[in-house]
Parts: structure tokens; C-alpha cells; sequence
């Protein structure tokens, strides 16, 4: 039965969905319907940093927030930015840009000398096996849908470090999305 | 693992509770082995069990039901005296409710493992096959007793036996007759009651056949006691019973007549001496064996001392040992009672642990003693349960909670003020508030304050529990470790009335268990090793809390050898945990005080019972997160004290705001002793270490800001917040303070625990967290530096 509603929900349309997949199977033969097995898309919350696409496994996101007021961590490690207050609950944030290879640094943005967060910046919940922890994420794309036969293993070029974060790349019609593993972004 | 239901949790919160009950009571019968066991107490125990079988059988736990029956069944076989209680009864009593414990902790679990279940059904055919031997009484001395048939048919046999107990003891009987009026008659009943407690045993008390007037009604209450007449009537003036005596006949056939004076003598030498129950008159509680009333029939003056012969018969000393006093039955008795400690044999039994018990367990058929053996073995080699309590319940008082109902409703009540004000301000519209309303503002806000105050303290005091409940499940297993390791120690709680908050209290056994064991195991010397230092056998490890302001200081300790602090230097420097640089300049007390790093233990045997890997750094860091410090004092050949002061609540604090290179962070007001303002030329250095001279005394100094890496900002003065816990203080330098306030601490917890000297965060109010100094981790911490830097 949930896997019938899972079929059907397939054919709903939801705003931020991506649809030129289906513009495309309207332009070619109607006539030549695929024999092979359907394929199970996963959902995806794509994001950037420093304008580059990533994405992560939906099920890792538990929710997005506007950044609220963070506290930095006297003698913390340099990638968590600070913790923040979620609805009562103490959160921590944590910064990826430098895992990525995207800053030399991460940003100023707890404690008294910190900027007003741009207007964009979101911080991503993500579950891990230690708890739930806060990601800072530049701007907040969408959802998009990636099929098994989307997903590419990470080019060589792009392995970066010893702990590797980037899982794989997605790719949907003309959008490149860069997978990460959260738990691995976010191992010390 | 899922969650349990709702229904289960509450099953294992009060299964929890009578099983706490029943322990209490097993403990006071453990205490007092040797002497008769109070009837009161065996049936408070017994209607426990029975309240567990019922309880167990209403939520389908078909295992804790089934051990429930077996336990209900001895306890029931006790009260009615068809089985003495002895050490291998008590024993197997003890080990039931562990087994109780652990099924307890499965079903909270939901789960079910095989081996407990296997446990628990032999446990439970234990329990059934102890003490099967009943021998009849040749005459039962209730017949002696002159007491209307009609009468004697109304009472239940637990009646009927502490009647015929009372009778056989010799204690004299009453009917005391009252008359009270229909309309308060339970008060006067009650009133009656209370009196004649403490004067001896009420058995029964029965409807009287005697009209108690037009508006009135009697009671007869059959009266066990051992004080005189005139006494009895002092104690019931004021009250309007009537006493009769109970005619009791001699007993009639020959036997039956030395058996009787046999087991009365001792009671009525006892009577005599004024003494309210005598613990050998229980002589006569246990069904003498054929050999006893034989030997009772052919004993001549020494006929008191045979049937506690035949009594001790399940020990061997205590045969021994009756036999080898071999005097009148007035001396024995006083031997026992005033020295119990001295040479009793009973006593060696218990002290000598497993090896010293086999005889008593001779006694039971020996399928059993294996098994018995077969278990405490399997028992002590799984891993020691923790004795956190299997529910997150808090008992309220019902007063309590409805004082709480009563605040929130005043809270109500301001909360419509302040909506009509707020309504009247938004009608009013551009027109100036005027004075008024800003008082009447003023007036509402300081009444919310206020109540909100009172809510919060109500409910810190809702949270509150005695330690006590943690110390009773230590004795219970201080008793076991104590056998299992050989020695003899008295163990002494006080100060168990001290409350704490539950979450405190929950998180304090573990900590109280390891030190306990460390203090048995390596601090208490064997007995033998004792009497040759010429300190007296039984050591002693005591227990104790006691308030002092807004901490609670728990001290465990022990008379024993006590630490060697040379030893422990050895140990530190072998294992590279300190340099020999450092170990020169170390004072005892620093000495003893590594004993805390990770990975120290002077055992230099690793034992069962505490060289498990998991030292004394283990216990310090629990302390650590409840906010308390733990000290260690020693002294060679005295003995041990361990000192943990711990907060009172961490629910709701007060806590001191400060600010540093415009950071804000609050200090938990219970640790800060002062606020000094200093100039920075007062700070002095001594060998490139900061401190401050306060009043002729050095304080070790840290400023905050240098201690957090943040950006120094130059002032004019700090202000030198000293915090202190225990004897260790320290000056932490900030640059403003911002005033009190009340905080809930949250802790960082998840992916944050490492980080250093800070305990949680709270919120102010403007959604930005402030951390929350964690002022033990930073005490330590200055205090290391010092020494590192010395």
C-alpha cells in the first residue's frame, strides 16, 4: 500500500519540482515507452556554498532554519562556528567550507565582532549518529529528485583530503549536484 | 529496544517502589540476624510480595509473577510460623529480591533473556522447597488459652499463630474491652490502638458481643503483653476499655508440661528482667525437632538451653557453641543480649561469608544448597547492575501539587491584568500612557514576578528527594561485596533525610557504588591483618551526607590501611603520568589527589570486585557533570575519606552574569564566594604564575579572556570573580559583571562534550545562548596550571 502512495506521489506536481525530465519525454516518441524497471528516484536537498551545487540524502535533513544568534565555543575546534538556541534546544553549527576546500578559514559569524548573516544563509539539521547538528549553508536550492542511473562516482579530481565527504555527483538534466556524506563533512 | 508503553512504565515505577519497600525491611531483618525477627515487619514483607504478585499478574509479567508467588509463599509460611527464620531463609530472601531487580530492569528494557528466566523459575522452586520440614506440636497451646470457641473461629490463621506465639512465650493476654460512640468510633479505635502499641502485640480485634450502648458500639481487641496491670492501666487512662485477663491452663500431659515450662522459663526469666522481647524466647518460634522436645522431656534445669540447641542445630557453631556455655539459661540469655558482637555464633556465620554459611545450608535439602550455590555464583559474575532507579518518576505530595495549581491560577489572574491593560493601552492609541497606567504596569509585573518565584521554587522542591534512597540500595550491596571479599565491616549511613534533586541523586549511585567497593576492597584491611595492626576486627565504613548552604557534602570512609601516597607516586611515575620533576615538588595531598588520572589503579592485584579498568578518573568525571567535585584525605594506617560536594538542584540556578572582551558567560552563584575589584598592578606574579594577595593569602588567578583565547581588551580594573568548591579556590578575572539571574542550565551534550570548562548554555531572553562556566572543570584547570607551571 505505501509503496502504491509512493508510485502515485510520483505524479504530482510540487512547485520547486524539477519537470524538464517530463518536457523531454513530451518532445521525443510517445510511442517508445522504456521496457526496463522503473527506477525509485531518492529526494535530495541541494544547497550552495560559495556558489558551487551540493547535495544531501533528505532523510539526513531533520529541518532549515533562518541562522539565529550563535555563540562561538572558546577553544572549540576551528570548523564547529558556534551553538545556537533552536527552539529551546542547544544546537551546534558547524562550517564545511573548509572540509570542501571552498575557504581557507571559516567565517566570522559568532560572537559580539560577527557581520548580520546574509539574507540567504540557512542552517541545515542534519541527523547524525552523535545527534542532531547545524550546517551553515550559503543559500538553500530545493529538492530534487535523483534516479540510481543519475548518480556518477565522484570524479578524481574532486577527492580531496583523507576524509573524504563527497560521495558521488548527480546529474539532472542540465544541473550538476556534488553528494555529500554528512556524517563525513562533519567528523572532526 | 522500543520505548516501553505508558501502562509498562508505570508497572515498573511501582513495582520499583515495593520492591524498594522490600528491601528496606530485608535489610532491617539482615541487621538484626540473630534476634527474632518482628512479626510486623515479616508481614509488611510478606503483603509486599503479595502486592507484586498481584501488580506483576495484572500487566501479564508472568516471570516477576511467578517469583512473586514463590516469595509470597515462604513469607506466608514465616508469618504463620511454620518456618524459622534463619540465615539461609533470609539469604535466599535477599537473592530473590536481586533477581526481582534484574527482571525488573529487563522488562523496562522490553526485553526477555533466557538465562534470567532460567534464574528466576529455579529461584522460584528455591524459595518452594526451603525449610519443607514442619513438625506438628503435640498439643497446640492455643487449646490452653480460655477463649470462647465462637470466638476463636472468627480469626484468621495468622491470628491463631501470633496468638499461640504468645501464648507458648508465656506473655500474658488481655481482652481489653472499649465502647465507643457510632459517630467517631475509628478515631477512638485508632486512639486505642496507638496506645497499646508500644505496650505489646494487638492480635485481633473483634466486634464485641457485648451491645456498646444505644448509640454505640464495643470492640474486644485480644492484647498480647508482657508489662504488669497497673502498668497497662496507666497506659490506657483516658481511654474507655476494660481490661480481663486471659485465663491460660497449665498444659496437660507430661511432655506437653516441659515443653511448656521450657519454652516459657525463658520468657518469664526475661519478664522479670524487664525486658520487652527477648530474642531467645523466639526459641520457642520454631517447631522444636523431635530431638528438641525429646531432649527437653529428659533435660532437667538446663531444660531452657536445649530447644536453642536444637534451634542453632541448621549452624554448627551454634550448636557448639550453646552447648559449650553449658550454664543456666540466665546467663546464655544475658550473654546473648548485650553482647551479640562479642563471640555470638550466629554472627560468625554471617561474617564469614559463603565458606562460613555452608553448614546453615546443610540444613536445606542439598539439591538446594547446590543450587544456591550454583546461583549466587552465576549471580556475582554477571556484570554488577547499576542501581539508577529503573523509572524517571518523582513521588509529589499531593499538597505540594496543589500549592502549584494555586500559583498558576494567581498567574492567571495577572495575566488577564495585563491584557486589560494592554487593551486599554492599544484604545488609548497615540494619546501619552499616562503615569497611572505605568504604575499599574509596574505593579503587575513585580506580582508576576513574584508568583513566578514561587512556581519555580515550588517545583524545584517537587524535584526534590531524600539521598537516602540511593544509601538503602548501597547497604543491600554493601552486605554482598562485604562477603564476597572476605572481611567484617559495620557499615553506618547518615544524613540520609538530606535532599538532592532526583536527577542528582539518579546519577550519584554509580559514582557512591565504585567508591564503596574501592573502600572494601582495597581500603578495609582483612580481618586478621587488623587485629595485628590492634584495631579492632570489624572495620568500619560509613556513609553520610549533610548540607552545608547550597551544597551537599557526601563523604564515604573507611578505618582501613588507608592510601600510600608513596605507592602512589611509584604507580604515577611508572606510568609516565607524572615526570620525577614534577614529583618532587608535590606535596602529599597532590600525591593523593593523581590518584584521580586516568589510568591509575595501586591494586596490585586486578580483583573481581573493583580492578575493572574503570578507576577513580571515572568517578571524578560523573561528579564532574553533576557540577561537584570529589577530595580524597587519607592518612596511613587510618584510613580513607572520600568528599563529594555536589550542588542541590541543577535544574534552575542562580547564576552571576559576566562579561568578558564582550562576551557573555554565567557563573553558577552557589560556587562564587566573592567579587574582588582589581587594579591590574595588584596582580603580582610568582614564578611566572598570576595571583592575587587576598587578606595575607595567595589565590591562584586565571583571566578569563587569556584562559579562552579571546581578543584581551585593556581595562582598568578586572573584577576577580572567586569561586571555590571544597578547600581548592580561585580568582577568574573578567572584565564587567552584568548582575544575578535565574537560568536553566542546558547542557551541551551530543557532539559537544568535550569541550573544556564550560557546562552548558542557558538563554537571557534575547534568543542568543550564553554559555554556562562549568566552575569545577575550571578550578581544576587553574590549579593544573599552576602546577604545571611550578
Amino acid at each position: 500500500m505505501s509503496r502504491f502512495a509512493e508510485l502515485l506521489d510520483d505524479f504530482f506536481f510540487r512547485p520547486d519540482e524539477d519537470v524538464s525530465g517530463l518536457q523531454d519525454f513530451a518532445a521525443g516518441s510517445d510511442g517508445v515507452a522504456s521496457a526496463a524497471p522503473e527506477e525509485v528516484p531518492e529526494e535530495y536537498l541541494s544547497f550552495r556554498l560559495e556558489g558551487e551545487a551540493y547535495a544531501v540524502p533528505i532523510r539526513a535533513v531533520r529541518e532549515i532554519s533562518k541562522v539565529p544568534p550563535l555563540t562561538e565555543i572558546p577553544r572549540a575546534e576551528p570548523h564547529l562556528l558556534g551553538v545556537m538556541n533552536l527552539r529551546g534546544e542547544l544546537l551546534p553549527a558547524y562550517d564545511i567550507k573548509v572540509r570542501l576546500g571552498l575557504a581557507e578559514r571559516a567565517p566570522l559569524v559568532a560572537g559580539p565582532d560577527a557581520p548580520v548573516p546574509p539574507r540567504d544563509a540557512r542552517i541545515l539539521v542534519l541527523r547524525t549518529e552523535t545527534g542532531p547538528a547545524g550546517v551553515w549553508v550559503d543559500t538553500v536550492s530545493g529538492v530534487v529528485k535523483l534516479k540510481p542511473s543519475m548518480l556518477e562516482p565522484p570524479p578524481p579530481g574532486l577527492r580531496r583530503g583523507d576524509k573524504d565527504c563527497v560521495v558521488g555527483i548527480g546529474r539532472r538534466g542540465p544541473s550538476l549536484y556534488i553528494l555529500l556524506d554528512p556524517e563525513q563533512a562533519l567528523a572532526p | 529496544m522500543s520505548p516501553p508503553s505508558k501502562a509498562l512504565a508505570e508497572f515498573v515505577a511501582e513495582a520499583t517502589e515495593i520492591l524498594e519497600a522490600l528491601g528496606k525491611d530485608l535489610l532491617v531483618l539482615d541487621e538484626r540476624r540473630g534476634h527474632e525477627a518482628d512479626p510486623d515487619r515479616v508481614n509488611g514483607i510478606f503483603r509486599a510480595a503479595h502486592s507484586l504478585k498481584g501488580l506483576a499478574g495484572l500487566f501479564g509479567q508472568e516471570r516477576i509473577s511467578r517469583l512473586a508467588h514463590g516469595t509470597e509463599d515462604l513469607l506466608d509460611r514465616l508469618r504463620l510460623g511454620k518456618l524459622h527464620l534463619n540465615d539461609a531463609v533470609l539469604d535466599t530472601l535477599i537473592e530473590a529480591l536481586d533477581a526481582f531487580q534484574a527482571l525488573l530492569a529487563e522488562t523496562a528494557r522490553g526485553t526477555e533473556t533466557d538465562g534470567l528466566t532460567r534464574r528466576a523459575d529455579g529461584m522460584a522452586e528455591r524459595l518452594g522447597r526451603l525449610g519443607e520440614v514442619s513438625v506438628a506440636l503435640d498439643e497446640d497451646p492455643l487449646e490452653r488459652l480460655e477463649l470462647d470457641a465462637q470466638v476463636r473461629s472468627v480469626f484468621t490463621e495468622y491470628e491463631e499463630h501470633r496468638l499461640r506465639e504468645n501464648v507458648r512465650k508465656g506473655v500474658s493476654m488481655w481482652r481489653v474491652r472499649a465502647a465507643f460512640d457510632l459517630s467517631d468510633f475509628d478515631m477512638g479505635l485508632a486512639d486505642l490502638n496507638t496506645r497499646l502499641k508500644p505496650l505489646g502485640e494487638v492480635i485481633s480485634t473483634l466486634p464485641s458481643a457485648q451491645p456498646g450502648g444505644a448509640h454505640g458500639i464495643a470492640f474486644d481487641l485480644i492484647f498480647g503483653t508482657q508489662v504488669s496491670m497497673p502498668e497497662l492501666e496507666s497506659g490506657l487512662k483516658g481511654t474507655p476499655a476494660e481490661l480481663a485477663r486471659l485465663a491460660v491452663r497449665p498444659a496437660t500431659t507430661r511432655s506437653a508440661e516441659a515443653l511448656a515450662r521450657a519454652t516459657e522459663s525463658p520468657a518469664i526469666v526475661l519478664g522479670t528482667l524487664g525486658v520487652a522481647s527477648a530474642p531467645e524466647a523466639s526459641t520457642g518460634t520454631s517447631p522444636p525437632t523431635k530431638r528438641g522436645v525429646r531432649a527437653a522431656v529428659e533435660g532437667g534445669t538446663h531444660q531452657p538451653l536445649l530447644p536453642l540447641a536444637s534451634e542453632r542445630s541448621d549452624t554448627e557453631q551454634g550448636e557448639t557453641g550453646a552447648s559449650a556455655h553449658g550454664v543456666p539459661g540466665l546467663d546464655s540469655e544475658s550473654d546473648e543480649e548485650h553482647a551479640p558482637s562479642a563471640k555470638g555464633p550466629s554472627l560468625v556465620t554471617y561474617l564469614q561469608g559463603p565458606g562460613g554459611r555452608a553448614p546453615a545450608l546443610a540444613a536445606t535439602p542439598p539439591g538446594a544448597s547446590q543450587a544456591g550455590a550454583g546461583a549466587a555464583s552465576s549471580s556475582s559474575a554477571s556484570a554488577e547492575p547499576s542501581l539508577r532507579s529503573l523509572t524517571q518518576t518523582v513521588r509529589v505530595d499531593i499538597g505540594k501539587l496543589d500549592g502549584l495549581i494555586n500559583m498558576v491560577g494567581e498567574l492567571l489572574l495577572i495575566k488577564a491584568s495585563l491584557q486589560r491593560l494592554a487593551e486599554s493601552a492599544r484604545q488609548d492609541g497615540v494619546v501619552p500612557l499616562s503615569k497611572l497606567f505605568g504604575q499599574e504596569l509596574a505593579r503587575e509585573t513585580r506580582g508576576l514576578e513574584r508568583k513566578l518565584e514561587a512556581l519555580q521554587e515550588g517545583l524545584l522542591e517537587a524535584r526534590m528527594v531524600p539521598v537516602g534512597q540511593v544509601f538503602d540500595k548501597l547497604a543491600r550491596l554493601v552486605r554482598r561485596i562485604t562477603r564476597e571479599a572476605g572481611k567484617e565491616i559495620d557499615f553506618v549511613i547518615g544524613g540520609g533525610e538530606v535532599e538532592l534533586d532526583k536527577l542528582i541523586v539518579e546519577e550519584l549511585s554509580d559514582p557512591l557504588m565504585h567508591l564503596i567497593r574501592n573502600a572494601i576492597d582495597h581500603g578495609v584491611e582483612s580481618p586478621d591483618t587488623r587485629l595485628a595492626a590492634g584495631k579492632p576486627r570489624r572495620a568500619v565504613v560509613s556513609l553520610r551526607a549533610e548540607q552545608k548552604g547550597n551544597h551537599v557534602v557526601i563523604q564515604v570512609s573507611d578505618d582501613g590501611a588507608g592510601i600510600d601516597e608513596l605507592r602512589v607516586r611509584e604507580v604515577a611515575l611508572t606510568r609516565g603520568l607524572i615526570t620525577h620533576a614534577q614529583a618532587e615538588e608535590m606535596g602529599r595531598r597532590e600525591l593523593l589527589n593523581l590518584i584521580f588520572l586516568p589510568g591509575f589503579s595501586t591494586a596490585r592485584s586486578v580483583s573481581e570486585l573493583s580492578g575493572r579498568g574503570v578507576g577513580l578518573d571515572v568517578v571524578k568525571n560523573n561528579l564532574g557533570n553533576l557540577s561537584g567535585i570529589i577530595d580524597v584525605w587519607s592518612e596511613r594506617g587510618k584510613g580513607t575519606a572520600f568528599h563529594l560536594t555536589l550542588p542541590v538542584t541543577l535544574a534552575i540556578i542562580r547564576a552571576l552574569v559576566v562579561g568578558v572582551s564582550a562576551r557573555t558567560y554565567a557563573v553558577p552563584l552557589n560556587s562564587v564566594l566573592e567579587i574582588l575589584s582589581v587594579q591590574p598592578r595588584e596582580i603580582r606574579t610568582m614564578e611566572r604564575r598570576e595571583v592575587l594577595d587576598v587578606r595575607g593569602q595567595t589565590l591562584p588567578f586565571v583571566r578569563l579572556a587569556r584562559l579562552f583565547g579571546l581578543p584581551e581588551r585593556p581595562v582598568s580594573r578586572y573584577f576577580v570573580v572567586v569561586v571555590g568548591l571544597a578547600q581548592e579556590r580561585l580568582g577568574i578575572a573578567v572584565d564587567e559583571l552584568h548582575g544575578q539571574q535565574d537560568i536553566v542550565t542546558k547542557p551541551l551534550g551530543g557532539r559537544l562534550q568535550s569541550v573544556r570548562g564550560i557546562s552548558g548554555a542557558t538563554d537571557l531572553g534575547n534568543r542568543r545562548p550564553v554559555l554556562v562556566l562549568d566552575v569545577a572543570a575550571l578550578l581544576e584547570e587553574g590549579l593544573a596550571l599552576e602546577r604545571r607551571r611550578a
